[in-house]
């Protein structure tokens, strides 16, 4: 029996809002930071709706599992860390980092050895922080990804800041695609006190995302911010800092967001600057001893207003201009939710007579 | 490490609390940026003129606030 065309028009409807709810499929996403996962340790994991198992071997290498037993489903989260494979706490099933199984304990040579029975996906650490691709089943290969230059960058020293807020992971997004509230929500800051309380902006489309910025004030406050989607999706953007935090100009943030699951978001914040040498060392000084926890502050600001936000805000808006980015960002991410609901749907067969015994 | 939701740690680049020569260090060095310079000959003069010492006592160069803030700040 075929769905009907209506059966699966609503299929996909609700697939795409799973995929918008709990994060796009088939690009990379920030998971946890790597000092989560000791070396010779495990760690239970929720992203994108799942559960998963972060293990790592005494020699640092990192992988990513499914936190679901072959067997009958139980978590390996709750096994033993054998070294190199994890055994299942409830019938001692072996299940080795790409996911095979190696060892029945119970029946050896049962039929389900040597199968690749767990979802095991690629992982990459950059700047403190693990990163992983999901993939649906029709793109089980590693989507090309490009690291944020200023990650990468020998000139450029950053810091990762990591928290954990119960929202939705879009709220966190859009809330860094939406510059104006940085003279608002922060404007008792150390860093934002300053500019202008009034703005227009413009959307400047780039090879891999847009800009969404200020047309008549820039360096002053969070005046721009360029989303980017290089195989893991990242935002960059700049903020003064006061002549205290002394040499090296403003600070920038790369930020990124692990949808942990539909109402709760992981956020990643690596503050950097343009520093080497005698300033680097003191702005790490200084930051360690003094700045942190001012930046701190600033970022419990966004907390507490995203955490109040109701779950429908985005329902019942009245929108106007400073709100292009996150209309521009909505419109995108939603767009491809539909595309990966529709791609994961099975061909519709053309309507024809249904047979008297399949109505 | 904490294994419960939601991890809020406000210091996360910290391997201690500061001591009490690093707090004092960290406060004048902010001062010293915003009245006398962001240079390090700025720096080496503004600490010396507060009677912000090393640990050791001794007056700043440009040499030991080099090497002091590589020890701190790494
Ligand atoms: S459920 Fe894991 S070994 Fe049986
Ligand atoms: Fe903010």
């Amino acid at each position: 029996m075929t769905l009907s065309v209506k059966d699966t028009a609503a299929a996909v409807k609700d697939t795409a809002d799973h995929i918008y709810a709990t994060g796009l499929r088939n690009q990379w996403h920030p998971v946890v930071p790597s000092s989560f996962v000791a070396p010779g340790a495990m760690r239970k994991v929720t992203a994108l709706g799942e559960q998963w198992l972060l293990f790592r071997r005494s020699d640092g290498t990192l992988s990513m599992l499914a936190d679901r037993c072959p067997h009958r489903g139980a978590p390996l989260s709750l096994g033993k860390h054998l070294g190199d494979r994890v055994a299942c706490w409830y019938h001692g099933v072996e299940v080795e980092t790409d996911g095979t199984v190696s060892s029945v304990p119970g029946l050896p040579g049962c039929n389900l050895e040597g199968k690749k029975l767990v979802t095991s996906l690629p992982v990459r650490e950059i700047g403190g922080a693990v990163l992983a691709y999901f993939g649906d089943e029709r793109h089980p290969e590693p989507a090309e990804l490009t690291l944020p230059e200023p990650l990468t960058d020998p000139e450029v020293d950053a810091i990762l800041c990591y928290a954990e807020w119960n929202g939705p992971w879009r709220f966190a997004v859009e809330n860094l695609l939406d510059p104006m509230h940085g003279a608002f929500l922060h404007h008792e800051s150390h860093t934002m006190y300053d500019g202008d309380t009034t703005a227009k902006f413009r959307i400047r489309e780039t090879d891999r995302g847009y800009f969404f910025e200020k047309t008549d004030q820039r360096g002053v406050n969070f005046d721009w911010v360029e989303l980017c989607r290089t195989g893991v999706d990242w935002v960059d953007l700049t903020i003064p800092y006061p002549p205290s935090a002394g040499p090296g100009g403003p600070f920038g943030i790369v930020g990124m967001v692990c949808p942990v699951d539909e109402n709760r978001t992981g956020v990643f914040f690596w503050r950097y600057r343009r520093v080497q040498g005698w300033q680097r060392d003191t702005w790490r000084f200084l930051y360690k001893t003094l700045i942190e926890e001012r930046h701190w502050q600033v970022l419990e600001q966004d907390r507490v207003m995203l955490e109040a936000m109701p779950a429908d805000a985005d329902q019942r808006e009245n929108l106007y201009q400073h709100d292009l980015g996150v209309v521009r960002l909505r419109r995108m991410y939603r767009a491809e939710a539909e595309a990966q609901a529709r791609a994961a749907q099975p061909a519709v067969s053309a309507p024809g007579p249904v047979p008297a015994s399949a109505s | 490490m904490t294994t419960t939701w939601p991890y809020l740690d406000v210091h996360q680049s910290r391997t201690h609390e500061p001591t009490p020569y690093e707090s004092k260090l960290a406060a004048t060095l902010e001062e010293v940026f915003t009245k006398d310079g962001h240079e390090l000959t700025d720096v080496v003069r503004g600490l010396n003129a507060r009677q912000v010492h090393a640990p050791d006592g001794a007056q700043w160069t440009e040499e030991s606030f080099r090497a002091e803030m590589n020890r701190l700040g790494a």
